[in-house]
């Protein structure tokens, strides 16, 4: 039981989250002004990432690694993002802070990833999946870029949810 | 080289370098968000965009002959013109239905400075910023203008602007000399003792007697003033002031009434520029500064209540510190702009410009009292900001807001865009121009027109004459906007 989780949810979050990809920039490339804020946000993203990359390595104790959290994280800035319909005044600072939470926690959960036993076999199937996935959404007539959003930082939240129970439950076993 | 691959997969490094990397960006988020004016697709707005409109087409304005060929033609064929420098004015002053709209933007250049008689001659779409580009070399220095330099020329004389310069009388007062393009195609040549009068009805007539191709200005020179701050209270500043006219100490001057709760219309603060008797002839012109750390405040302020009160302690704070700072007098008439931009949508920031003669200040701002609401929080209409000059009597428009001397208070004013918000926003700017002309003042017409036709014809019992005017010198109706249409036709 514990394997089949630890096999398909982290499938599930690296396929989502680049199918979810595109929606999310074309959000960002609305509320950023110009293209050099744009690159720049980005880079903050990045940055973020190598951070929270490193951060997983140097962990003394990596089987302790906080992974439900990291895909609530993440799950909750999707949410967030869902949920700002307008542009207002300091939107674009609030932006900034996302993009480093969100940088931060994908390079956290990329660390953790690799350093699972079934990755090599989800790098595989990841590329099949998101293929099929990605031809797929082409079909859809989207309504807001915002409702994918929101439905996969849902869908995070679920599997962090999800993996902490079964954490507890193992640990209790 | 080791030593700097090891330091950058340190994880403290490399969230110091986040860190730096979120500071950088903090701080060159651009401010300004909002488009309007006429680059807008095919609607024709302006500074608050409240009354879009299609146009027919938009021309810039680069050769005075073209121009004059598309005035004569307007007359010929029954079509209307308007004319837009920067578009700062609020009430669709610069467009009309299907009208042509002639962009001034793109003629502006500075034809001849005189060092001895200290004039400039300058075309109508220049900038004071490009006014003030070219004399300051000279150490020369603009007579009226008002406190930013983001306006035009023309704009500003059609609105007989202020600013807040105590010494030098209105704007209109400081043109020697005009070319006009006329409703109806000439090109003249217009001095103060014109018979004809042009002047009169040009500044301060919003466009509706033609094009402001050229004007010489009177300059003075570019002083360098000590700035001198304080606190008051409101019932103190009357006095205050007079005495400040009385003593001819200082040149420039203005003031601002606090809106902050705690100390709703009964705190105001200062800022008097004194004559130092030194003038400079190098420095150069400051840009915008500080525009995040202001911008910011402002945000702080726009949420009302308690930041409020925060904002307005800011505020004496900051303007305590520059108590003694010496600046040209170049630089005191380019103040920030940039910070101001108000982005949130389905809500907007107007102004409001009322006048009441000068004796008249402390009743009318206890009255004002009366009227608004010090804890605008939780409400729609809210104001952000009171500033305060002095504009002397002015004898020389038509549409003349002074008078006698007067303040004139300048107010930021934000409400929602649902119709019921704008109604309610009406019916305050409504009872409060009531209430100004009870005091004997008028209101400033740049801005939107939230006041009725007869709220107009009493603060400027003149524009009978005005309209009169206007129907003789352009007989065909050529120059047509919509305050035009609102107030005049
Ligand atoms: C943030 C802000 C601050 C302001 N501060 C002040 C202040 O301190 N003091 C003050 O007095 N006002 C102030 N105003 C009002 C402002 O001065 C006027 O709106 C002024 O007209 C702006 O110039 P503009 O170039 O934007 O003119 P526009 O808005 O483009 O035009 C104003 C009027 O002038 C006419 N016009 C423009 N160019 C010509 C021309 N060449 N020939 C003939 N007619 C022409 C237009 O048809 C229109 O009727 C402020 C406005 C804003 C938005």
């Amino acid at each position: 039981m514990k394997n089949r989780s630890e096999e398909y949810i982290p499938l599930v979050v690296t396929v989502g989250q680049v199918a979810i990809f595109p929606y999310y920039i074309v959000w960002l490339k609305e509320v950023s002004l110009t293209f050099t804020l744009f690159a720049w946000l980005f880079a903050a993203f990045s940055f973020a990432a190598a951070w929270g990359y490193r951060v997983f390595q140097s962990k003394k104790n990596k089987n302790n690694s906080y992974i439900p959290f990291i895909y609530v994280g993440m799950g909750i800035v999707y949410i967030l993002v869902g949920c700002i319909k307008n542009s207002f005044e300091i939107l674009l600072y609030g932006v900034l802070l996302l993009q480093v939470i969100l940088g931060f926690l994908q390079g956290y959960f990329r660390a953790w990833h690799i350093e699972q036993k079934a990755y090599h076999l989800h790098a595989v199937h990841h590329y099949l999946i998101v293929g099929v996935t990605m031809i797929g959404l082409s079909f859809v007539k989207i309504i807001s870029p915002v409702v994918f959003i929101t439905f996969f930082g849902i869908l995070l939240c679920t599997c962090g949810f999800w993996t902490l129970i079964r954490k507890k439950k193992a640990e209790l076993i | 080289m080791q030593a700097i691959k090891e330091l950058s997969i340190k994880p403290w490094f490399l969230g110091s370098l986040v860190f730096v990397f979120v500071v950088v960006i903090l701080w060159n988020i651009p401010i300004e968000k909002r488009k309007y004016g006429l680059s807008q697709g095919n609607l024709a707005t302006d500074y608050t965009g409240l009354l879009p409109e299609r146009v027919e087409r938009v021309v810039k304005a680069e050769n005075r002959m073209e121009l004059q060929k598309i005035v004569k033609q307007a007359n010929k064929n029954g079509q209307q013109i308007s004319v837009a420098g920067l578009q700062h004015s609020q009430g669709g002053h610069t467009y009309f239905k299907n009208g042509v709209v002639l962009d001034m933007r793109t003629f502006n250049e500075v034809l001849e400075i005189d060092k001895q008689e200290k004039t400039i001659r300058v075309e109508g779409g220049a900038t004071w910023e490009d006014v003030q580009e070219a004399i300051t070399p000279y150490g020369l220095a603009l007579k009226v203008t008002q406190s930013q330099s983001i306006f035009s020329v023309g704009g500003s004389l059609s609105v007989n602007a202020h600013g807040r310069d105590i010494r030098f009388g209105s704007m209109a007062s400081t043109v020697k000399e005009m070319t006009l393009l006329t409703p109806i195609g000439e090109i003249k040549k217009v001095t103060r003792d014109n018979s004809e009068e042009w002047m009169k009805y040009v500044f301060g007539g919003y466009g509706l007697f033609g094009v402001i191709l050229d004007v010489t200005l009177e300059l003075t020179e570019n002083d360098v003033y000590t700035i001198h701050t304080e606190e008051l209270k409101t019932d103190e500043y009357e006095s205050y002031f007079n005495n400040l006219l009385d003593h001819n100490n200082t040149a420039l001057h203005y003031a601002r009434v606090s809106v902050a709760p705690n100390t709703f219309l009964d705190e105001m603060y200062v800022i008097d520029y004194n004559y130092t008797g030194k003038q400079d002839h190098k420095s150069s012109l400051k840009g915008e500064q500080g525009v995040h750390l202001s911008k910011l405040a402002l945000d702080l302020g726009r949420q009302g209540g308690f930041f409020e009160d925060v904002f307005w302690e800011t505020q004496k704070l900051y303007i305590d510190s520059i108590d003694g700072n010496t600046i040209t007098r170049n630089n005191a008439m380019r103040s920030e702009s940039t910070f101001m931009e108000f982005t949130k949508s389905g809500r907007i920031e107007v102004l409001q410009e009322f006048f009441v003669p000068v004796n008249s200040y402390e009743e009318y701002i206890n009255d004002v009292k009366q009227l608004l609401s010090p804890n605008d929080k939780n409400e729609d209409f809210k104001v952000h900001n009171i500033t305060v000059r002095y504009v002397a009597q002015d004898n020389l428009t038509s549409l003349n807001y002074a008078k006698e001397d007067m303040f004139g208070l300048v107010i930021l004013i934000q409400h929602g865009l649902k119709e019921k918000e704008i109604a309610n926003a009406q019916e305050i700017i409504q009872d409060w121009t009531s209430l100004t002309l009870e005091h004997g003042g008028t209101y400033y017409l740049p801005y939107y027109r939230y006041q009725t036709k007869e709220q107009f014809i009493k603060s400027y019992p003149e524009w009978k004459k005005f309209q009169k005017e206007k129907l003789r010198r352009d007989p065909n109706e050529v120059f047509q906007n919509l305050f035009y249409d609102y107030y005049i036709k």
